[in-house]
């Protein structure tokens, strides 16, 4: 019996060691399948060779430097190999604590140690120069998650570790010098930025040192541009300790655990160093749509912001609107006096804000600025009549904001309701009426709200739109001539909408009914009893322009 | 107020009888002898004693104090506690006691006769259900079988069943003869009465009265009615194969019938048979006879006024309709006209219309429906529901709903073409074939030429002669189902006979032909749209008049098929929404669908999105080339001539009028047609209030492109309009009533009655008042029979204490007795012995 256990045994052996071999072979067979070429494959098999080697004895600490050798290389795959490899090896030292000097270390030792250190420097510099700003993207993207995770080793390893001597600043300064719509800094933020504190941390003081430092207009430029797109992508804002939670290295140490003061402090240094370096157009826009909720809270002292909107406030334009909601979280929060507010919304009110995208967002905060019930009649006259004027010539969308408006205004300031019902009584004004006719008293022209006599004029504008071609808004539009029996009109249903969204209710639906049908064909369509009639000449036009 | 406790006592004996006027000794003593006098005194004594005994009745605590008479005046008496005090103990003496008794026992003989022990039910309740039960347990089980009850319930007579059936007579007969009762004479007329109902059946039965005299049971009487109906049916089928016997004989002779009809007979029919079979019917056919014999009088009756009835709503009993006379026609089609009008009318200002009310008040029922639902969303109301909840809400007073009612000429019925050899019915069917309307009439001449020529064609029989117009045409063509098969088709054929052909499609695959072809013309139609656009769209695009011509023959179509060709449109317009880029075939169709469908209408499932999407393109795009000029041009035309009739305002159309008119691409004829669009537009909109406004910013534009007499004519308008303006007064409503704020008064007001209007709460209440009656009276009771069964303890233990006593004294004599007895005997004994 015990011969048959050793023969099965052996049998045993036998066969594992033959399926091991196999494997291998496996592994090699689909290397070469692989794309790689030969060549390629022969230095793959070298570093993994080289890797292992180092990890066996020390004997082979020399490795590292052939290793970096080769990841300096410009060749397509071997340096990416090669700075894997030597990633994990330095991961490897730094977890076995070879590359910190001790008191009872030799001399020999110690220059071991140094050497090392010299390396792991070496290394970091190749990653961040030769590999980070290359060209090709899958490097790039390499060397910031091995950065990032060097980092994460560094302070497992060390005790009381300090971000900023580490190669974290380091990359983030590259990071920011690199140009516009640079994939990695999108990873970076997606990756590190947003879910860990102590890296948004660093970045915000990375940021503002970054800035603060004499850098040339151009790169300034960069830096600030790239800064700020880094801190738009950050949506929530730490509202007490425990939102601070998410850390990317592990140390024991509180030192490195920024307190929610200084956090914000932080990022409030890291905004303003962004703003002060200079912003166009654009910029500002996209700071001011994302103003109130995600950049206000950062600041503990959002006064230091308002030298900054009402200067986009005086933009004008699309700027202004944005603008405004940042006001209003100041005029509300922080006390903030605004002088004449009524006459600059006023002069908000202009062509293009009916056709604008912002238009919902400033009619939910026009209403807010216009439910006071003590405001002058003359003034919300004045706005009901320039919203009535515009709406005349707006977007279908635009007048189904205008008119539910129009409706809260009368029914919150009765004095104005003589805007759609006055009767004259004066017999000797009626009849100057009936020889005359009259003129409309309003200004448009006029810019101060209590100058434009809008109260002694009519909303001939929303009656003309109660024959609107779309029988919604038509519809809609004959509440201002129906009795005043709602309390008022939820302004948010009527906010958002559109062409399409008028267009699509209708066309997306099944046909419930037949539809009518002309009753009578008519004879001709396009022709005439000679030729075309007008509407054909013009359909002819278009087709020959064509 | 009462008299007196003192007073009362007195009347009342005086009453009784007992105190009065003093009486003589010889009355006394007369009065005295009677014994049962004074059990009588007695008892009013006693009853008086009662009557006053404070606490037997319960007064109001205090006398009212004034005599009033209201109908639901308070009794005197509220309450007799003695006689209820007295009832409840009863009641438990006969519920609680025994359970009382039978507390810790088992076994013992249980009493389980129905109600025995169940003291709410009196004697009669009692019997009544012990009868019931012993009459279900006869029955056998099956409780709910009605018919057996009413066969098993047997009402008798001095134990003998009575009879109401026919044996009556006999049964009656037979007691009559053995018991010569007096009651014979009565029977005797019963028995002649029905005698004379019967007729026959009497004298079977005076056969049956020869038989020995045995009462008959049920099933006996039961089995002779089967059998009997077993023969009637017997009989039936019998006559029945009779009948069938002389068809066939009458089947194999119509060979011989058919050669003498030709000529050469071969043998004469045998007619008298068929005559003596006929005499049985008294000249009726076989199968009526058959019908009559088997009915019973009453459904004969039926049959006949059943048939009377089918006769007299028979179409042909009518008299056919007049033709009319040439103005008879003339009215009323300028009637229907004039209604057709009226309807679109109401369309336009987006009235429900009166003949379907029905569907509009579901509609408002749907609208409150879902103000229930989603109160807090203001813009549903008006349609402008937000895009990803689609279709669940109608725009208000949006009439699409309704049904056009199109009179029977004017509908092209794709129902059944009633396919008749008759020559004049043809020619109207024809009509209905094209969906032909008078007024039409030269359009239908070019459309119709063919079928109306060869009226055959339409029936399918293709014999059309040669035409000249289009002799190379072939006559028949396979349906086009899909574009791609259409523009298969037409590859062959020469663009101008474009119409041709599609006139001879839609006749050879007329609805009326076959099942299928609705579905085919239907779908002909939809590919046709496809052409239309596809035709446009071609470089260089055909000649507008054959377009003209397919867009009147979707036209024609449309009326039998809206939903289908309205959804092809809609389809088109989708792809236009997605694109935004006005092609010449949308351009087109856009056309197509102003003169297909009624404009004017305040909501049109086609019309609207269709100005929507012209309005959304002028609003949204700017002119950057003179093929956008020109396509704006064109657009603004086409807007306004969709307003012609209801005159609604677009904005966008003033927009991109006066972006074209500034821009630079514009070429002088592209600018007067813009011009001249603002000058319809003028006219158009010259009633609206804001006309100033609208015009306005288009005079500056004018004025740049040099427009001067344009420009004029504007500026004149624009004063004209101020000279009509008037300050708005839109509000002349009847004010509003001041909601009152009085508190409501009651009449007859009751401080004893809940006013709570809050019907729950009151209803809670109550419920709280009854709750909290209920359980103090369970508690009162609960506690009442504490005592009972305390008091009957202490009872029964003081009886077992006496009996013990009882007993014990009893022991404690016979000892005594015995002791004193042998005392007896030893004092004598001694005494004996002393003495001797």
């Amino acid at each position: 019996m015990p011969a048959l256990k050793a023969v099965a045994a052996s049998g045993v052996k036998r066969k594992r060691d033959p399926a091991k071999a196999e494997r291998r072979e496996a592994k090699s067979k689909k290397r070469q399948k692989s794309p790689s070429s030969e060549h390629g494959d022969d230095v793959q098999a070298e570093i993994l060779q080289l890797e292992a080697q180092i990890l066996e004895s020390r004997r082979h600490y020399n490795n590292i430097a052939t290793l970096l050798q080769l990841s300096k290389k410009s060749e397509d795959d071997a340096p990416v190999l090669a700075a894997v490899a030597l990633c994990r090896v330095f991961s490897r030292l730094l977890a076995a604590g070879d590359m910190v000097r001790s008191k009872g270390m030799g001399e020999a030792e110690a220059t071991v140690v140094a050497w090392l250190k010299e390396r792991y420097r070496e290394f970091l510099d190749t990653l961040l120069q030769s590999f980070l700003r290359c060209d090709n993207p899958a490097k790039q993207s390499v060397a910031l998650t091995l950065l990032m995770r060097l980092v994460k080793e560094e302070s497992k390893a060390t005790k009381d570790y300090n971000l900023k001597n580490g190669p974290l600043s380091r990359l983030i300064e590259a990071l920011l010098l690199l140009p516009a719509h640079d994939p990695n800094r999108e990873e970076f933020a997606e990756k590190y930025f947003v879910q860990f504190d102590d890296v948004r941390f660093h970045t915000f003081k990375t940021i503002k040192n970054l800035l603060g430092t004499d850098l040339n207009d151009s790169e300034r430029q960069l830096a600030a541009s790239n800064s700020l797109s880094l801190l738009l992508s950050l949506d929530t804002v730490p509202q007490s300790k425990d939102d601070i939670k998410h850390y990317h290295t592990e140390s024991q140490s509180k030192s490195s655990r920024p307190t929610l003061q200084v956090y914000k402090v932080q990022a409030q240094e890291a905004w303003l160093a962004t703003m002060r370096a200079g912003l166009d157009k654009e910029q500002r826009k996209a700071i001011l749509t994302t103003f109130s909720y995600q950049i206000a809270p950062w600041f503990q002292q959002p006064e230091m912001l308002m030298d900054f909107l009402t200067d986009s406030y005086d933009v004008g334009g699309a700027t202004s609107l944005l603008a405004l909601s940042g006001l209003y979280y100041l005029i509300s929060e922080k006390n903030l006096d605004y002088p004449s507010f009524y006459l600059k919304l006023y002069s908000l009110l202009d062509e293009g804000l009916l056709h604008s995208k912002h238009r919902s967002r400033f009619f939910r905060l026009l209403d807010t600025f216009m439910s006071s019930t003590h405001l002058p009649a003359a003034l919300v006259a004045s706005f009901i009549k320039r919203l009535s004027r515009l709406a005349l010539h707006g977007p279908p969308a635009g007048v189904v904001i205008v008119v539910p408006w129009v409706y809260n205004m009368f029914k919150r300031h009765p004095a104005c309701t003589f805007m759609m019902h006055r009767e004259v009584r004066d017999p000797a004004l009626k009849e100057k009426l009936e020889k005359e006719g009259m003129d409309d008293p309003f200004d448009m022209s006029e810019l101060d709200p209590m100058e434009t006599n809008a109260i002694e004029s009519s909303v001939w504008e929303l009656e003309a739109l109660q024959s609107h071609y779309h029988p919604n808004v038509a519809t809609l539009a004959k509440i201002i001539s129906e009795q005043f029996t709602k309390r008022s009109y939820n302004l948010e249903d009527f906010l958002d909408h559109s062409y399409t969204a008028l267009l699509d209710t209708e066309l997306d639906r099944d046909l419930k009914k037949d539809p009518e049908v002309e009753f009578e064909i008519p004879k001709r369509i396009f022709t005439a009893e000679e030729g075309l009639n007008p509407i054909g000449q013009l359909l002819q036009q278009v087709i020959e322009a064509r | 107020m009462p008299p007196s406790q003192l007073k009362r006592l007195k009347a009342s004996l005086r009453d009784q009888g007992i105190t009065g006027p003093q009486k003589s000794k010889k009355e006394k003593k007369s009065q005295n002898k009677n014994a049962s006098h004074h059990t009588q005194k007695a008892s009013a004594l006693a009853s008086i004693r009662e009557s006053f005994n404070p606490f037997e009745f319960k007064h109001l605590s205090r006398p009212q104090k004034f005599e009033y008479a209201t109908t639901n005046a308070k009794p005197k008496v509220l309450g007799r506690p003695g006689v209820t005090k007295s009832a409840g103990e009863e009641t438990r003496r006969k519920t609680l006691l025994p359970e009382m008794n039978r507390k810790n026992k088992t076994g013992g003989i249980l009493d389980r006769r129905i109600g025995e022990n169940d003291p709410t039910m009196s004697l009669e309740d009692r019997m009544m259900a012990r009868f019931e039960r012993e009459q279900q347990r006869k029955r056998g089980g099956n409780v709910f079988d009605l018919e057996d009850g009413d066969e098993e319930v047997e009402l008798t007579h001095g134990g003998q069943t009575l009879r109401f059936d026919d044996e009556i007579g006999e049964e009656d007969y037979d007691a009559a003869s053995v018991s010569g009762s007096d009651h014979e004479g009565e029977d005797g007329f019963l028995k002649k009465k029905r005698r004379r109902d019967d007729g026959e059946e009497g004298d079977a039965e005076v056969e049956n009265e020869e038989q020995p005299e045995r009462k008959k049971s049920k099933a006996e009487v039961m089995k002779e009615v089967i059998a009997k109906s077993k023969l009637h049916k017997y009989e039936r089928q019998q006559a029945k194969e009779d009948d069938e016997e002389l068809r066939e004989e009458l089947d194999k002779d119509l060979n011989d019938v058919l050669a003498a009809l030709r000529g050469h007979i071969n043998k004469k029919p045998e007619p008298e048979k068929v005559r003596e079979v006929a005499q049985n019917d008294f000249g009726m056919n076989a199968d009526r006879a058959a019908l009559l014999a088997t009915m019973s009088q009453e459904g004969k009756d039926k049959e006949y006024d059943r048939r009377v009835r089918e006769l007299f709503n028979d179409e042909r009993s009518k008299p056919t309709e007049r033709t009319k006379t040439a103005e008879e026609k003339a009215k009323e089609e300028a009637d229907r006209l004039k209604e057709l009008e009226e309807k679109r009318q109401k369309r336009m200002r987006g009235e429900p219309i009166s003949d379907d009310e029905e569907p509009s008040k579901k509609q408002q029922d749907e609208d409150d429906d879902e103000n229930m639902s989603d109160i807090n969303d203001d813009a549903a109301e008006f349609g402008l529901a937000a895009p990803p909840a689609p279709g669940q809400s109608r725009p208000v007073g949006v009439d699409d709903e309704d049904d056009f009612i199109l009179e029977d000429d004017l509908v092209a019925t794709d129902s059944e073409a009633d396919i008749s050899d008759e020559e004049s019915e043809s020619g109207a069917e024809v009509d209905d074939t094209m969906a032909m309307d008078d007024d039409d009439a030269d359009f239908l001449k070019d459309v119709v030429e063919q079928p109306k020529a060869q009226p055959k064609a339409v029936k399918g029989v293709l014999t059309i002669g040669a035409d000249t117009s289009s002799s190379r045409l072939a006559y028949t063509y396979p349906c086009p189902r899909s574009h791609e098969e259409l523009l298969e088709v037409f590859k062959t054929v020469d663009l101008k006979d474009t119409s041709t052909v599609v006139q001879r499609i839609r006749a050879l695959y007329h609805a009326g032909l076959k099942e299928d072809n609705k579905h085919k013309l239907a779908d002909f139609a939809c590919a046709l749209l496809d052409h239309v656009s596809y035709l446009s769209n071609q470089t260089p695009a055909a000649p507008l008049a054959v377009i003209e011509s397919v867009i009147r023959h979707i036209h024609s179509i449309s009326r039998s098929y809206p939903v289908q060709i309205a959804t092809q449109f809609r389809k088109h317009l989708k792809a236009f929404q997605l694109s935004n880029q006005p092609t010449p075939g949308d351009l087109a169709l856009l056309t197509a669908i102003g003169s297909i469908y009624p404009t004017s209408d305040h909501f049109h499932q086609v019309v609207t999105p269709a100005v929507t999407l012209m309005a959304r393109w002028m609003g949204l795009t700017t002119p950057s080339s003179a093929n956008d000029i020109a396509t704006g041009a064109f657009v603004g035309a086409l807007c306004l001539q969709y307003q012609t009739l209801s005159k609604r305002y677009i904005p966008e159309f003033i927009r991109y009028t006066s972006l074209c008119l500034r821009s630079p691409h514009a070429t002088k004829p592209l600018l007067s047609a813009h011009t001249r669009n603002i000058l319809t537009a003028a006219d158009l909109w010259s009633g609206s209030p804001a006309f100033i406004e609208i015009f306005t910013p288009l005079l500056a534009p004018l004025k740049s492109a040099h427009q001067t007499s344009t420009t004029q004519n504007l500026l004149a308008r624009v004063n004209n309009a101020k000279l009509t303006r008037r300050p708005q007064a839109l509000h002349h409503h009847r004010p509003l009533p001041i909601p009152s704020r009085i508190p409501k008064f009651e009449e007859s007001f009751d401080p004893t009655k809940h006013y709570d209007a809050d019907r729950e709460r009151s209803d809670a209440t109550k419920l709280q008042k009854e709750y909290k009656r209920e359980r103090k009276g369970a508690m009162r009771e609960l506690r009442k029979d504490a005592n009972f069964i305390a008091r009957e303890k202490l009872r029964e233990k003081k009886e077992k204490d006496a009996a013990y006593e009882a007993k014990y004294k009893r022991l404690v004599a016979e000892i005594q007795g015995e002791e004193g007895y042998e005392k007896n005997v030893y004092e004598r004994e001694k005494r004996k012995r002393k003495g001797n």
